[in-house]
């Protein structure tokens, strides 16, 4: 087997590196080293805003202005209050949270499939699916019902890893996305302890299904879209049509707590939905909201507690 | 003509015998070009797939989000780092077989060509394919992703650079760009392993011995293919560059055969350590371990790595003292160590702490098993073609350039 030696250099000298190579690659590789680590400390510590804030996010809706308050009144028109107050504050003063009381869940799956409707959600999408877990034997037998919305954290995983800027935080708390922006790497997805954000990968509910009549002008077409999936929604105040490979489809997609119904004064489709009352949903810097009520008591849980993303979502068991 | 090695005794200044570089025909060209035109042949079907009906016909979904095409990605950024660490190191400190300019550049444009399939590979994979150029126009450095982007750009250039300097005789700016190229050869693929290890997410994935892990598999995996090339192009390709070119060639041959054996061995101390944990913290991550050595693709851990991939080599390396046999090893070694991503991409997916969150709601883009389907495994093999077409053309280039300075008397 040869032997592994050294020769001479180019410039005559044994050493690998002459002294002024040796101090020009010192100054390339600290300036290298250097450069990068200022790059990602100046990312790290930046913290533009990104969305309106003061005067201009506020709004004063008539929303329920001619139904007096009343003691016994449903917690939907007591949530529609505390939600017509906080968009009345400028966005930066809201806190917006969900609290779900698993006691009441009665596993319907309402919730999920108001909120396939309200999106316009595609196949193998899906915002707020409702885990079903059992516990024990027979006849000591539990069941448990854990709607798992977006989290809000307010330490998103999901946020940093994005490495075009698509998401971020709002000061209101929700965790946004910006479709337009999104290149669809889903470094996000893996991001996501909960499992919360699903790609849209383009498919629709008539693909490959026949649609009209065996012959004519209804014959069937295969693989054509049903009209009602190509309507656009709604997701973030803006009209997003599916067709053309346009955004949202190809994009990272999850749940914001219905962010364009809160901005006209209404409350999230899930919470509409629920037909158990179980989903609540206001403002936590409100001391007097229903939210902040029920989130101060002693049996509240958020999932996941020791992945430090502090959520805002939490759970009444 | 002045000298064209910086091998003392080389060939000479006015040394009228001294041949003008040339493109030496590879002595295996012409099954290297039907592999090519098989694995271009066969790819282009899944490419056409890719482009004409997405991500529809891919297995990926959203709880195993990435699959073999982001595996290759990393093999391939490996490969690149580790080759140009491993060459650019032994120009560096004089190594014999590896101080060529000539063999220099053969490590630089292997480096290069071999980020072409990476590249290919992750933009195939975004689901706007169309706005791939934000990650470099907007980036947010707090990602990884983007991060890794912006350093195999610098990568590259750095690369080029060093590549143009290997022609200018007794330049002293080629050595210390090297070394910055070293730098950042060592740390891309490390990058690679933090780009998994900063997901606290995915418990298998959140480990600080990840970035050392990836980049012994680089080094090993990109010494290997070096050995590959190098054993391929044969001695003749640097004849114009050494009197000498045979122990030349045996030189760096056994250098590189050495690193592979000694990055195999690092490989698996590394991973057992990591598997290891497993035996006395079952708790840490023991199901995505229990997946790899006894899941469904058991046989990839236990035949593809450790048999074929690991085993086989180091007894080929160590036994034979036939440097066809070492090449074939070099081979299995490049091919194989593709399941070490594959390994640490597919079981971190595969396992969430949300117990039933896949049963909450049925979709096949809503399970936490991957199968890789037949698109995905045609578009990996035109990215093989790719890379091996992005070799061959950078290698056109390099030596025309060659040729052309050499004649004005400038070329090393």
């Amino acid at each position: 087997m040869a032997t592994l030696e050294r020769a001479a250099s180019a410039n005559g000298s044994s050493a690998p590196l002459s002294r002024r190579e040796f101090v020009r690659a010192g100054a390339l590789v600290g300036a290298g080293a250097v450069t990068a680590t200022s790059a990602v400390v100046i990312d790290r510590r930046a913290n533009a805003a990104r969305d309106p804030s003061g005067q201009e996010t506020i709004r004063h809706l008539t929303v329920l202005n001619n139904v007096p308050p009343a003691v016994d009144e449903d917690v939907l028109l007591r949530m529609q209050r505390d939600l017509v107050k906080a968009i009345a504050k400028p966005m930066e003063e809201r806190r917006w949270i969900m609290v779900i009381d698993t006691r009441k869940c009665v596993g319907c799956h309402a919730c999920t499939m108001a909120c396939i409707a309200e999106n316009k959600l595609p196949p193998g999408v899906v915002y707020r699916p409702v885990i079903t877990e059992e516990f024990g034997e027979f006849p000591n037998v539990q069941i448990r019902f854990t709607p798992r919305p977006c989290m809000q954290c307010d330490e998103p995983p999901c946020v940093p890893v994005c490495p075009v800027h698509a998401t971020w935080k709002r000061a209101d708390g929700i965790v946004a996305i910006d479709y337009d922006k999104c290149i669809g790497c889903r470094y996000c997805l893996t991001a996501c302890p909960y499992g919360a954000r699903t790609s849209d990968f383009g498919e629709y509910y008539s693909n490959g299904a026949a649609e009209g009549a065996p012959e004519g002008a209804d014959r069937p077409i295969l693989g054509a879209n049903l009209p009602y999936e190509e309507r656009p929604n709604n997701e973030y105040g803006k009209p997003w049509t599916r067709t053309d490979h346009q955004s949202p489809m190809g994009n990272a997609r999850k749940c914001h707590f219905c962010l364009h119904r809160l901005e006209v004064g209404q409350l999230p489709q899930c919470v509409s939905t629920c037909i158990g009352r179980a989903t609540y949903f206001g403002d936590s810097s409100d001391p007097d909201s229903l939210v902040t009520e029920l989130v101060t008591r002693n049996n509240v849980q958020t999932l996941l507690p020791h992945k430090g993303t502090k959520p805002r979502v939490f759970y009444i068991v | 003509m002045t000298s064209l090695s910086s091998k003392p005794g080389g060939w000479k200044g006015n040394d009228v015998a001294a041949p003008l570089p040339r493109i030496h025909p590879v002595p295996w060209a012409k099954y290297l070009w039907v592999i090519w035109i098989v694995l271009l042949g066969l790819g282009s079907i899944g490419i056409y797939q890719r482009l004409t009906q997405g991500h529809l016909p891919a297995g990926y979904g959203s709880y195993v989000p990435w699959g073999l095409w982001i595996a290759i990605y990393f093999h391939a950024v490996g490969i690149a780092g580790g080759a140009f660490a491993v060459g650019a190191l032994g120009f560096i400190l004089n190594i014999r077989g590896l101080m060529l300019p000539s063999m220099l550049r053969t490590v630089i444009v292997l480096a290069i060509a071999a980020m072409a399939p990476a590249a290919l590979a992750v933009w195939l994979d975004l689901g706007h394919m169309e706005r791939a150029h934000r990650i470099l126009t907007s980036p947010s450095f707090t990602s990884m992703m983007a991060f890794n982007a912006w350093m195999y750009i610098v990568f590259i250039a750095v690369a080029m650079v060093a590549w143009v300097l290997s022609f200018r005789r007794g330049s002293l700016w080629l050595k210390p760009v090297l070394c910055l190229g070293v730098f950042l050869a060592i740390v891309i693929p490390s990058q690679s392993g933090a780009f998994f290890g900063v997901v606290d997410a995915r418990p298998f994935w959140h480990s600080a011995l990840f970035p050392i892990l990836f980049l012994a598999s680089a080094l090993t995996s990109g010494a290997a293919v070096l050995l590959a090339v190098r054993g391929a192009l044969g001695p003749e390709a640097f004849a114009w560059t050494t009197p000498d070119p045979h122990a030349e060639h045996d030189l760096a041959l056994s250098y590189l055969r050495r690193i592979v054996i000694g990055g195999l061995l690092l490989y698996f101390v590394l991973e057992f350590a990591e598997f290891s944990i497993t035996l006395w913290n079952p708790g840490s991550h023991s199901p995505e371990i229990h997946l790899i050595l006894f899941g469904p693709y058991w046989w990839v851990f236990w035949i593809v790595h450790l048999a074929i991939g690991g085993i086989l080599p180091l007894a080929l390396l160590l036994s034979s003292q036939r440097r066809v046999v070492w090449i074939a090893a070099a081979i299995v070694v490049a091919v194989t160590f593709l399941t070490t991503r594959l390994n640490v991409l597919i079981p971190g997916q595969a396992v969430n702490e949300l117990r039933g969150l896949q049963e909450a709601f049925s979709h096949p883009r809503l399970t936490h098993t991957y199968h890789a389907t037949a698109m995905e495994y045609l578009v990996g093999l035109f990215l093989v073609a790719v890379g091996m077409a992005a070799y061959f053309l950078l290698r056109r280039v390099g030596a025309m350039l060659a040729f052309h300075l050499a004649k004005k008397g400038g070329a090393t």
